[in-house]
């Protein structure tokens, strides 16, 4: 018995390492130009005599950002809540509405184009507004995310559910079934891969937004120390609060990526093989 | 004498309206009796689906009306078989679940119906990818299971819009004979279009031929040969008689 547990570790315990290998081996080039980028960088600042207060280098902006890493670290932490809350919020709003004016004739033809043209509206110009009528705290902050998260996942979620192809549609129909058995069995897993096109779109502004809203207005946050420390002449500081604020995007990208692998699984498979 | 299983009365379809306005079909009348098997055999765009979808109810006519099993059809068909011209597979479900969403749609137990989904599954020799997606079929192989997603509600009548049209020659030949022996066996009607000349005389009762759009049903042939139609009856000189006589129509209308 633990003879067998043990052979079948070791193989195990080798595909997982040749995995690794052979990830590394596919993104070899990408790494390389991730690493001369930076390394560029580094000796640039030396070549072209930058002064540390206008371009800093990479390895100044880790030593001086790790000096501040508490502060950093909540404050990525106040982003990364005003983001979620905003982004979650728009897509408990946006997929039934956008599933309503999919289903309706009546949204269709009132609030879709009302939509529409706010979609040519900068959501951020909102953003002093709502700052100045809510106050420097939580819930303008997640106003603003909200609007500018709310509006690509409602407009992919119109088109996904009002783009089911018409021999399914007539499939349907010719099985006589009822609206709902229609709606969970077809329509809904048939709109979900346009869905995530939305989901996805908006993970990429929630972070946008969040930070914007605090240029405008707060007293914590990723935004405002970038401001903060900027007016203070630290751009060292100002590139660690970007690099968290990068990863804090990606987090969410990549949480939501993984959500759609989860959910879709078909979708995601169908893609890799066309 | 039986009621027919479809009537087809004076039916035409214009799509749209005013100068958009595209007569498609008819009129034309055709009355199958029940049991019959039937193939509607005609150049693209004559209309062949057209019709298809209006027996089915999922089309309405423009004028002129379609009765189907004594009842004037006004609203789907939920009774029927019908076979799209595009496939309804949906590529969240295996070929198994995509045959069992037409039970589960139909609001039937799925568990009834098992052995039928088996029995159909490797009647058209898709055992092995019986839970494989339809991304991983090549086209024919996702006609034949569409093909099984038709029947499995074991209806008696049957519409079908070219279903063997991406197949190869041979796994042609092969669900050709399946379609035959389950016709002779269970003897639904059936609607079948092609493009095939051939293929509608081996399996038909009746071939009817129609006209390049707006399709008009031009010629009924009753086609007289035993059955079962296998590779011998398809050599007999009645059977290239029948191949020449609706060659001949269609050279008479320039698509041929
Ligand atoms: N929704 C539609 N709106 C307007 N015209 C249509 C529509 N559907 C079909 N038509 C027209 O009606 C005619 C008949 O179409 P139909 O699909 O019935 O032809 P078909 O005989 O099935 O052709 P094929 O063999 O190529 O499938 C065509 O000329 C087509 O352009
Ligand atoms: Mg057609």
């Amino acid at each position: 018995m633990a003879m067998a547990s043990s052979e079948k570790a070791a193989p195990a315990g080798a595909s997982w390492l040749s995995a690794v290998l052979r990830a590394l081996g596919r993104s070899w080039a990408f790494i390389l130009f991730f690493v001369g980028f930076f390394l560029f960088w580094e000796y640039a600042i030396d070549i072209f005599s930058i002064p540390a207060y206008i371009l800093p280098r990479p390895s100044e902006i880790v030593t001086r950002g790790w000096a501040d890493i508490d502060r950093l670290l909540y404050y990525t932490y106040v982003t990364a809540v005003e983001s979620l809350l905003g982004y979650l919020v728009a897509i408990a709003i946006a997929v039934p509405l956008g599933l309503a004016i999919a289903f309706s004739s009546f949204l269709r033809r009132t609030i879709y184009p009302f939509f529409v043209s706010l979609e040519m509206t900068p959501k951020i110009a909102f953003a002093p507004l709502f700052i100045s009528w809510l106050g420097f705290g939580l819930l303008p902050k997640v106003i603003i995310v909200f609007l500018v998260c709310f509006f690509p996942v409602v407009l992919n979620a119109i088109l996904a559910f009002g783009s089911l192809n018409e021999e399914l549609t007539r499939f349907i129909r010719a099985t006589g079934a009822s609206p709902w058995r229609a709606f969970f069995k077809v329509r809904l897993p048939a709109a979900l891969p346009q869905c995530f096109v939305g989901f996805k779109y908006a993970a990429i502004n929630a972070t946008v937004g969040a930070t914007i809203a605090e240029f405008i207005g707060s007293d914590q946050g990723l935004g405002f120390y970038i401001q903060i420390v900027t007016g203070n002449m630290r751009p060292d500081l100002a590139f660690a609060g970007i690099f968290l604020l990068t990863l804090l995007g990606l987090a969410l990208f990549g949480a939501v990526t993984l959500v759609e692998r989860w959910v879709i699984p078909w979708h995601i498979s169908q893609r890799r093989t066309h | 004498m039986t009621a027919a299983a479809i009537d087809i009365r004076s039916a035409t379809k214009t799509y749209a309206s005013g100068t958009e306005a595209v007569h498609a079909f008819g009129p034309s009348s055709l009355t199958i009796a029940p049991g019959e098997f039937i193939s509607l055999l005609g150049p693209s765009g004559c209309g062949k689906s057209t019709l298809m979808l209006m027996i089915a109810g999922l089309l309405d006519c423009t004028s002129g009306e379609i009765e189907l099993g004594g009842h004037v059809v006004k609203e789907p068909q939920t009774s029927i078989g019908i076979m799209f011209q595009d496939n309804t597979l949906v590529p969240w479900r295996t070929v198994r679940g995509n045959i069992e969403l037409q039970i589960e749609l139909r609001g039937l137990p799925s568990a009834d119906y098992r052995a039928t989904v088996d029995r159909l599954i490797s009647t058209v020799k898709l055992d092995d990818f019986a839970d494989r997606y339809p991304y991983e079929l090549s086209g024919g192989m996702q006609q034949r299971a569409a093909f099984c997603q038709t029947l499995v509600h074991r209806p008696d009548v049957l519409l079908l819009d070219e279903p063997l049209g991406k197949l190869d020659a041979m796994t042609r030949e092969s669900i050709r004979r399946d379609l035959q022996s389950l016709w002779l066996e269970d003897r639904p009607t059936v609607v079948f279009v092609t493009h095939s000349i051939e293929e509608a005389i081996q399996l038909s009762t009746r071939v009817c031929v129609i006209s390049p759009r707006p399709g008009r049903i031009e010629k009924v042939i009753d086609i007289d040969l035993p059955w079962p139609r296998d590779l011998a009856a398809k050599r007999s000189e009645k059977f290239s008689a029948y191949a020449a006589e609706i060659e001949e129509i269609f050279h008479g209308y320039g698509v041929l």
